[in-house]
């Protein structure tokens, strides 16, 4: 289970005044505070520079916070404080997180497994059934680097279960796959899901965030705008689909900067 | 069961797998060194050889005019009586003979009663003019010895009436010595720029290169720590570095051998003089220098690469690291330089002057084992400050090197914000800077001048920055009131230490006797000066100075970034550095580590700077006092302790040392 309070980061950014250049810090994630449980799906939505990634890297351990706590439990409602075995917890996978272009798959989730301390006779059993549930069977040997982007995002699903995390932060994991491929990765959250485990993503596609989500964060300028299950965003703004009920928030905030 | 392989390990197997993988980087690893250089070596060989032939073959053009026809026909003749022994094959031509171009000399000729002015032409950029021209040289010095042997043939006189003196010069350099420093030095720094490309490819795939694949990113959300990561690639890419040197060595060896066997024959008599079997035991030994120097190198390049946001960035770095590097190397072909103690502590260059010693076959065993633990020192402490300063979060996402908060506006500093290792890194070059040349430039006018401005330089540098930077004085200068009971701990740890180091310098001093007298010619000007004058230079300034800039600012600050424990041995070994001498620098250190702990221990900076001043004064008064001290208690003085002696200073420091820190306890925990 994943608790955070009152998260920030700060970063900066220049700006231009004349000849001058500025300096200027500002919040990428705002005092931000969520929760994802046992056997939950937790979508983190909002529009293009929200800070959604920002957070999701702070969750995943790439990035430390400015201010706030992030904790994690194990499954006696521990904390864990350490930071190898915290990592150990947590399958993260973001556009950015890319596989060893030189190695096959098989020699990657080999490679993963010993990293994790998994005996050698688990490792082959694993990654055997990873490449079976995901049928890699007749591309598992090639390099990752002559792979199709289906292929390789379905290999680096691969990679985050490899060490069967408890907790899986996803950024953006069915960003421009073709329907049959992010079904595939949307059966395997919902698999995980099942099992009990606990998962944070972030989206656009508001349809499959609808469809799979138990509860939702909206974040807009880091901060968090609305949160709820999407049949309570919904009856909030008095909409019949989330995506009605996700330009009915920003219609308000819109209306209520202009104010 | 198999043994179950350490994280280090799977991740160091996984970049030497993912080197081999990549064929440009294995190209410029074993191709180079194994084609390159016999390449050049045998083009150099057989040009050079073609040449000597061609010289061998070609004649030369002697130009004169007409008139002088029964001149040159006596030059002529005395060319043809030594032309085989000279090895000459000139040929004399009358008029002008422009299509012969600039194969040709001419000749000028204007005849006096008692003497002939013969003028050469030649053009001395165009060698074969200038072969032309020394040819034509030999036969007219051979004609002018005749000449003068028959005029003092037809005068009755001895030949050796008009050379009094005959001058015979012999060179005494054995072959090796005149090679050792023909090719010792260029052999270096080949060696040393071989391991340096071998080490940077490596370094830049599996630092820039993975973070430009992306899988960087991957690999910091796997269960490893910065150490372990930074550590695996540093081994994988020193393995990769040394097997590069090793096939450099084996090619440019080879090579070599080819050289001089096919020279030979001409070489009949020197090649004789080399010991093979000379080369041969060393051998082993170059090999392990060579392996570490491929760690020293593989961590050098590792500094510059890891902070590379790209593959563009970190070829930038290369090339001024590249130009320090060759410069180094390049130490060795200077004459004077000789492997010594000094020299042997000196990253690069010991290298490159240990293969100089080879090839001279003087090289000395001990200074080799020093040359070894030295590179391999340096190559370890800079990976692990490496591990220390690597920050995921920066190089990743920001800018990579945000280890300055110096270049800072100093309104956007925040007050009260520990300095980072950047910025005390910077400020000891600085200073270091500043005391090498304003000390200097003050110690040519007047020692004491000298003493001062370094003093008032160490003074204001951290009177600056904790200005510039806003420091809080309480949390980095420790300018907090002590305790007594820690303060009593202090003073006996202090009673400590100077015990040991009495004995340790002793010791240094037996090691390196030369440097004994040169510290009297120092100090012994400074001497003369009013005791008031020198309290103030010599004790009181170092005391307060010394221990804001090392014991504030560098451990007070480094405390909170590295824990107390690197804080005091990186403080400390800098404030040895610091004094610029060889037997000063451990003894120096140690007091470093004295001081620091007392900073740490009680809270406070008054106490080291109290003991400081003590030390200062003491070693004042030793100087001033010689003869006084020693008849009150001669142990302070003696420049040399013996055995006896040794033994029970080193029992009393180790005893007041333990009580020292004992004593003190746990003492002011004050880090954040």
């Amino acid at each position: 289970m994943l608790k955070a309070v009152n998260l920030c980061k700060q970063f900066e950014r220049t700006t231009k005044e004349g000849r001058k250049t500025k300096k200027q810090e500002f919040l990428a994630v705002d005092h931000v505070s969520l929760e994802a449980g046992r056997g939950e799906i937790v979508g983190i939505l909002g529009p293009n520079g929200a800070g959604k990634t920002t957070l999701l890297r702070m969750l995943g351990n790439l990035m430390s916070p400015t201010e706030g706590e992030i904790c994690l439990y194990d499954e006696q409602g521990e904390k864990i404080e350490e930071e190898i075995r915290r990592k150990k917890s947590i399958g993260y996978l973001s556009g950015n997180t890319k596989l060893y272009p030189r190695f096959s798959i098989r020699e990657y989730l080999t490679f993963l497994g010993e990293l994790y301390g998994m005996e050698r006779e688990q490792i082959e059993k694993r990654v055997e059934q990873l490449i079976a549930l995901f049928s890699m069977k007749e591309f598992a040997d090639n390099r990752i680097e002559k792979l199709s982007t289906g292929q390789t995002q379905r290999a680096s699903i691969c990679r985050t279960l490899m060490s069967d995390p408890r907790l899986y932060i996803l950024d953006e994991p069915t960003l421009g796959l073709d329907i049959l491929s992010a079904d595939t990765i949307i059966n395997f959250m919902m698999h995980q899901k099942k099992e009990g485990k606990t998962i944070l993503y972030s989206t656009h596609y508001l349809e499959e965030a609808e469809a799979i989500c138990d509860r939702i964060y909206m974040i807009f300028q880091g901060k968090i705008v609305a949160q709820g299950s999407p049949g309570q965003l919904m009856e909030e703004t008095g909409k019949d689909s989330l995506r009605g009920a996700f330009q009915q928030i920003f219609e308000n905030l819109q209306d209520k900067g202009k104010e | 069961m198999r043994r179950k392989k350490s994280v280090i390990e799977i991740l160091c197997l996984k970049e030497i797998k993912d080197i081999l993988r990549d064929k440009k980087t294995l190209v410029i690893m074993v191709l180079v060194p194994l084609l390159l250089y016999p390449a050049m070596i045998m083009g150099l060989t057989l040009f050079l050889s073609q040449m000597g032939k061609n010289q061998l073959e070609s004649t030369y053009y002697v130009v004169y005019d007409k008139k002088d026809e029964s001149l040159v026909q006596e030059i002529r003749k005395v060319y043809e009586e030594i032309k085989e022994e000279e090895e000459l094959s000139l040929e004399f031509l009358t008029g002008d003979t422009s299509f012969l171009e600039e194969k040709k000399t001419e000749l000028f000729i204007k005849e006096e009663k008692h003497t002939t002015e013969i003028r050469i032409e030649y053009n001395s950029t165009n060698q074969d003019s200038s072969l032309a021209h020394s040819q034509v040289k030999k036969v007219l010095g051979a004609y002018e010895a005749q000449l003068l042997e028959q005029r003092l043939r037809e005068r009755g006189l001895e030949k050796e009436f008009f050379t009094p003196i005959v001058l015979e010069s012999k060179d005494e350099a054995t072959h090796s010595q005149t090679l050792s420093l023909s090719l010792g030095g260029s052999l270096g720094m080949l060696l040393i720029t071989t391991i340096m490309t071998g080490a940077f490819y490596p370094t830049i795939d599996v630092t820039t290169g993975e973070k430009e694949r992306g899988t960087l990113e991957t690999l910091l959300t796997l269960p490893v720590s910065n150490f372990q990561m930074i550590l695996s690639k540093f081994m994988a890419v020193s393995l990769f570095a040394g097997i590069s040197a090793l096939l450099s060595i084996l090619s440019i060896g080879g090579s070599l051998a080819f050289l001089f066997g096919s020279l030979a024959k001409e070489l009949e008599e020197t090649a004789l003089e080399i010991d093979v079997t000379y080369f041969l035991s060393c051998l082993p030994l170059l090999l392990v220098v060579v392996l570490v120097t491929a760690l020293l190198l593989a961590a050098v390049s590792m500094c510059f690469c890891i902070f590379a946001k790209s593959f563009k960035e970190a070829n930038n770095y290369f090339t001024p690291v590249m130009l320090v590097i060759m410069f180094a190397s390049m130490v060795s072909m200077l004459p004077s330089v000789e492997l010594e103690l000094k020299t042997a502590l000196i990253p690069i260059v010991n290298v490159s002057l240990l293969i100089k010693a080879v090839i001279a076959q003087n090289l000395s065993f001990s200074l080799a084992m020093v040359i070894i633990f030295v590179n391999l020192a340096y190559s370890i402490l800079t990976v692990w400050v490496l591990a220390k300063i690597y920050s995921s979060e920066n190089v990743l996402f920001q800018d990579g090197f945000q280890s300055f908060n110096l270049f800072e506006k100093r309104s956007r500093i925040k007050p009260n914000t520990i300095p980072k290792t950047g910025d005390l890194l910077l400020a000891t070059a600085v200073l270091l800077l500043l005391l090498l040349y304003l000390g200097l430039a003050a110690g040519a006018r007047s020692q004491m001048a000298g003493a001062l401005v370094n003093q008032l330089l160490i003074l204001s540098l951290p009177l600056f920055l904790g200005w510039y930077m806003k420091l809080e004085v309480k949390t980095v200068f420790s300018c907090n009131l002590p305790k007594a009971k820690p303060v009593t701990g202090a003073v006996v740890l202090y009673v400590g230490t100077y015990s040991l180091v009495m004995v340790l310098s002793s010791f240094l001093m037996g090691l390196m006797p030369e440097s004994t007298g040169n510290m009297e010619a120092v100090y012994g000007e400074l001497l003369a000066y009013p005791l008031p004058l020198l309290l103030l230079v010599m004790a009181f300034m170092p005391a307060v100075g010394e221990e804001l800039f090392f014991r504030g600012l560098l451990f007070g600050s480094w405390k909170y970034r590295l824990g107390p424990l690197a804080a005091m041995v990186i403080s400390s070994l800098i404030f040895g550095g610091f004094h610029m001498s060889l037997v000063k620098l451990l003894p120096t250190a140690m007091l470093g580590l004295c001081f620091s702990y007392v900073v740490w221990k009680t809270g406070s900076i008054y106490p080291s700077m109290i003991l400081h001043f003590m030390n200062n004064l003491l070693a004042l008064m030793m100087m001033k006092y010689e003869e006084e001290i020693g008849g009150f208690l001669p142990i302070l003085v003696k420049a040399e302790l013996e055995g006896g002696e040794l033994l029970w200073m080193t029992a009393i420091g180790t005893v007041c040392i333990a009580a020292g820190i004992l004593v003190m306890g746990k003492g002011k925990e004050t880090l954040k």
